[in-house]
């Protein structure tokens, strides 16, 4: 078997936890926890068949703005931290000015998104990143 | 600034588009804060003519395997920062493609790893997050 580092042999890839990711902790309306916040508002992580969604608002000048639904990529978290083995998810949104690609995950109880924008229009503006924090909507 | 077009409030700055991307927060070599990682142990960071690259160093059963040198975007803390803050880099092996995406954070080099298998192994795509600390001779 091909690797190229340890973790490419971990046994736990081949394992049905792996190989049945649950996104069950994922799923539900993400609030963000910064009531200030000039970035996301909040989050929705959907079941879609088989599929994962997640739609995001962004805060607008004159109200939320709507991004396009993206499709998630689930991934087994093998190593986190305090054991905590929930899985993680990447998403990348299609603005058309603007990819957002972004990773998801839960660390203790907290839904973190972290954000690596890449301007595609000619505004001049740095390409950024960005994380915040959100908690489940009750 | 009203034409510009945005997906949150934060992506509205005033118009000094920014040319340059200062990577020097990145540059230098990165070592894993954990000695008994299975993963990546060091990262030297480097630019050359202008632009980001990485060379890997990663744990394997024989010692450390190097996984060569590949191109990386720089990104900015906001969109009118001219200073370097993270970086995105893919390594394509065949098998398997391993993207990344890393921050600073107090200091340290927070790195998110993407590990995707092409091969008939039947392995799961998974997750890394690991810390990784500049090596310095101040102290």
């Amino acid at each position: 078997m091909d690797f190229k580092q340890n973790s490419h042999l971990h046994p736990d890839l081949l394992g049905p936890a792996a190989a049945n990711l649950n996104p069950d902790k994922l799923l539900g309306r993400w609030i963000n926890t910064n009531w200030e916040t000039r970035g996301i508002a909040e989050c929705t992580v959907a079941r879609d068949g088989d599929d994962i969604t997640v739609d995001i608002t962004g805060v607008g000048e004159d109200g939320p703005i709507y991004w396009p639904t993206a499709r998630a990529t689930p991934l087994a978290n093998l190593e986190e931290e305090a054991g905590q083995r929930t899985m993680a998810m990447t998403a990348t949104f299609d603005l058309g000015f603007m990819r957002a690609d972004t990773h998801l995950r839960i660390n203790k109880g907290v839904f973190v998104i972290v954000l690596f924008a890449t301007f595609l229009d000619d505004s001049g503006r740095a390409n950024y990143l960005n994380r915040e924090f959100f908690y489940r909507d009750a | 600034m009203s034409k510009t077009q945005y997906a949150q409030l934060s992506d509205l700055v005033e118009p000094n588009p920014v040319k340059h991307i200062d990577p020097k927060a990145l540059l230098g070599h990165w070592i894993n804060s954990n000695p008994d990682t299975n993963s990546i142990a060091r990262i030297n960071i480097t630019e050359q003519n202008g632009k980001l690259q990485l060379q890997v160093f990663a744990v394997g059963p024989d010692g450390l395997i190097d996984w060569g040198v590949a191109p990386a975007e720089v990104f900015a803390a906001n969109p009118a920062s001219n200073k370097g803050a993270g970086f995105t880099c893919t390594y394509d092996f065949g098998f398997a493609e391993a993207r990344f995406q890393a921050m600073i954070m107090k200091g340290l080099l927070v790195l998110a790893q993407f590990h995707t298998f092409k091969d008939d192994s039947k392995r799961a795509s998974y997750f890394l997050r690991e810390y990784y600390s500049m090596t310095h001779e101040h102290f």
